[in-house]
């Protein structure tokens, strides 16, 4: 029948070497290249990957602590980018921002707009955790016919809350004008403030996460839990609990996500779905349930994405991501940080 | 300390056990005895809350523990060390043992029982540093005991502390085993060596096909045929026996 095949780790390495070369030659021959365009692609292909990281980071996390890819991540960062404009704006009409922070009621806005996205999207995300996902994963989880229930339940639940964020804030575009100050010079690129507020806020959080999982006590619970129900059980951890603070995590981070994307675009009801797919597409190339792999798979995925849609054409933004995300598969299948991880749903 | 009465349990819809009655004696050594797919494991897993017990009722420490979740059961003081040498083989030897005292408030007794388990092997001292993943099986044993000693237990339940492991090891271990018992501990330990834990224990039990069939004096199983006979089944031969 069937044999699997796999290229060692040596000649996986080195094709990704090729593959890297090949594109690199490939967009240094572009008639646009030059050393601002670069740094330009740069900085916003860094900026978008962070996002991307921080959204991969929580899908990898629901993986490792329910066993199951949660298909409903991209409407956490929807519902968490409108939660941060809803607060944004109720603080900003409302005037009383202005009476206290007269010179900078922007800031103060949309950091308290984060805050809250952050907060409020970590406890709803335990409340569907508690309400939608307890009885199946009660019923044995990812590894058994239940987790296929959970995935469905993840696609279900995606349209549900797509439909009640349709229902509060009604499907026309929002336009978020967080008032944060006039663009900034950079290495002689113009980055709109938002854009920086995107990458200092984003490498905050990713710092945050990294000492909560290794220099807490609850994050070598959130670690224990993530690798195996059973051991943790043994030495005494809440599972449950455990799991519950897993997935209110990573709607958390989902959550700051939106919030920081909003004011680059538009906070629209559908923008959910497509950055769940490229932070999938980043959570495969770092490798499909490691942390920092997620991290580093969403700064691939937003570098590589930003460089083609700049030197190459703009046109197929979104391909570019499953393009790679195809690529690394075919030569490196566990990603950049992976293992061969047991079976899951 | 712990009293098994009735006990029912099994997995999915298979009933493994069938109304087991065991008693553990305070500060000693009871060995659980039997083949392959007699019901051991089941008995501490039942204990330990990993799987639920159908009907019956466990008694530890003078209370109903019976299908409590398992960290309610660890905060009690009754802790299970699993068969398969299970660790986090990406953490560090001593990030595994401070799993262990996970349900410790305090961070003096963490470290307390960190010296004392240091104290009992000595090996996880010299390899604290090290991943879990690098440990030899002997020292994955060490370890898998340690870790159960972390949290201040009343008493730890062994299952197979001797499984694939060189008869050397086994002894250093089994010494180690009788000197947690001298320190206050209580122990049940699950066997398929046979002699070696009925040298170790004080009391044995002979579980045949989820009951408890042969029970008595360690000394006294030694030389009890319907050991031999309920312990292989009424045919083939184990190299232990």
């Amino acid at each position: 029948m069937f044999k699997t095949f796999r290229f060692t780790r040596k000649i996986e390495n080195i094709l990704m070497l090729i593959f890297t070369a090949i594109f690199l030659i490939y967009i240094s021959l572009s008639p646009d290249m030059n050393i601002d365009s670069l740094k330009g692609v740069l900085i916003i292909g860094v900026t978008v990957g962070i996002i991307y990281g921080l959204v991969a980071v929580g899908i990898s996390l629901i993986y490792t602590g329910l066993d199951v890819v949660n298909f409903s991540h991209g409407e956490f960062f929807m519902i968490g980018a409108f939660t941060g404009l809803t607060v944004y704006n109720f603080l900003v009409d409302g005037e009383l921002i202005y009476a206290i922070f007269p010179e900078a009621y922007g800031v103060v806005g949309y950091v308290i707009g984060l805050f809250f996205a952050f907060v409020l999207m970590g406890l709803f995300g335990v409340l569907i955790e508690r309400v939608f996902l307890r009885p199946l994963t009660k019923k044995g989880g990812g590894y058994t016919v239940a987790g296929m229930g959970i995935i469905i339940c993840g696609f279900g639940l995606s349209v549900i809350l797509q439909n009640v964020a349709y229902i509060i804030w009604n499907p026309t575009a929002h336009p978020f004008h967080a008032d944060l100050g006039l663009p900034i010079n950079i290495a002689g690129i113009t980055l709109p403030m938002t854009y920086l507020w995107m990458l200092v806020t984003g490498f905050v959080v990713a710092g945050a996460l990294y000492f909560f999982l290794n220099k807490t006590k609850m994050g070598l619970g959130v670690r224990a839990v993530a690798f195996s129900k059973d051991i943790s059980n043994l030495v005494g951890i809440n599972v449950p609990l455990y799991i519950s603070i897993i997935f209110g995590i990573a709607c958390a981070l989902a959550g700051i996500a939106g919030t920081l994307v909003g004011p680059t675009y538009q906070v629209v009801v559908y923008m959910g779905y497509i950055i769940l797919l490229k932070a999938f597409a980043s959570a495969v190339v770092g490798g499909f349930g490691s942390l920092p792999g997620a991290i580093v798979g969403g700064f691939t995925v937003g570098l590589f994405e930003t460089a083609c849609s700049f030197f190459i054409s703009g046109s197929h933004k979104d391909a570019y991501a499953f393009l790679l995300m195809v690529v690394v598969l075919l030569i490196k299948p566990t990603g950049f940080f992976g293992v061969q991880v047991k079976m899951k749903a | 300390m712990l009293k098994i009465d009735g006990l029912v349990s099994g997995y999915g819809s298979v009933q493994i056990l069938n109304g087991a009655n065991m008693k553990v004696d305070a500060q000693s050594i009871v060995a659980l005895l039997g083949g392959n797919g007699t019901g051991k494991s089941t008995i501490l897993k039942a204990c330990s809350g990993l799987i639920r017990s159908w009907s019956g009722s466990i008694n530890f420490d003078g209370e109903d523990i019976h299908n409590n979740p398992p960290h309610k059961i660890v905060e009690r003081g009754l802790v299970q060390v699993t068969q398969g040498k299970d660790v986090f083989p990406a953490m560090s030897v001593i990030e595994n043992l401070r799993l262990g005292g996970f349900v410790l408030n305090s961070k003096q007794k963490l470290e307390d029982n960190l010296q004392k388990v240091f104290d009992y092997f000595p090996r996880l001292d010299e390899r604290k540093n090290q991943l879990a993943a690098t440990l030899s099986g002997g020292e994955l044993q060490m370890l898998c005991i340690g870790r159960g000693l972390m949290s201040n237990p009343k008493m730890i339940m062994l299952d197979e502390p001797s499984a694939a492991l060189a008869p050397q090891i086994v002894l250093d271990i089994f010494k180690n085993i009788n000197r947690i018992r001298k320190d206050g501990l209580t122990v049940l330990v699950v066997e398929q060596n046979v002699r070696m834990a009925l040298l170790l224990a004080d009391y044995g039990y002979v579980i045949k096909d989820g009951v408890i069939k042969v029970e008595g004096d360690s000394k006294k199983l030694m030389y009890d045929d319907t050991v031999k006979d309920s312990y292989l089944g009424g045919g083939g031969t184990t190299a232990n026996v």
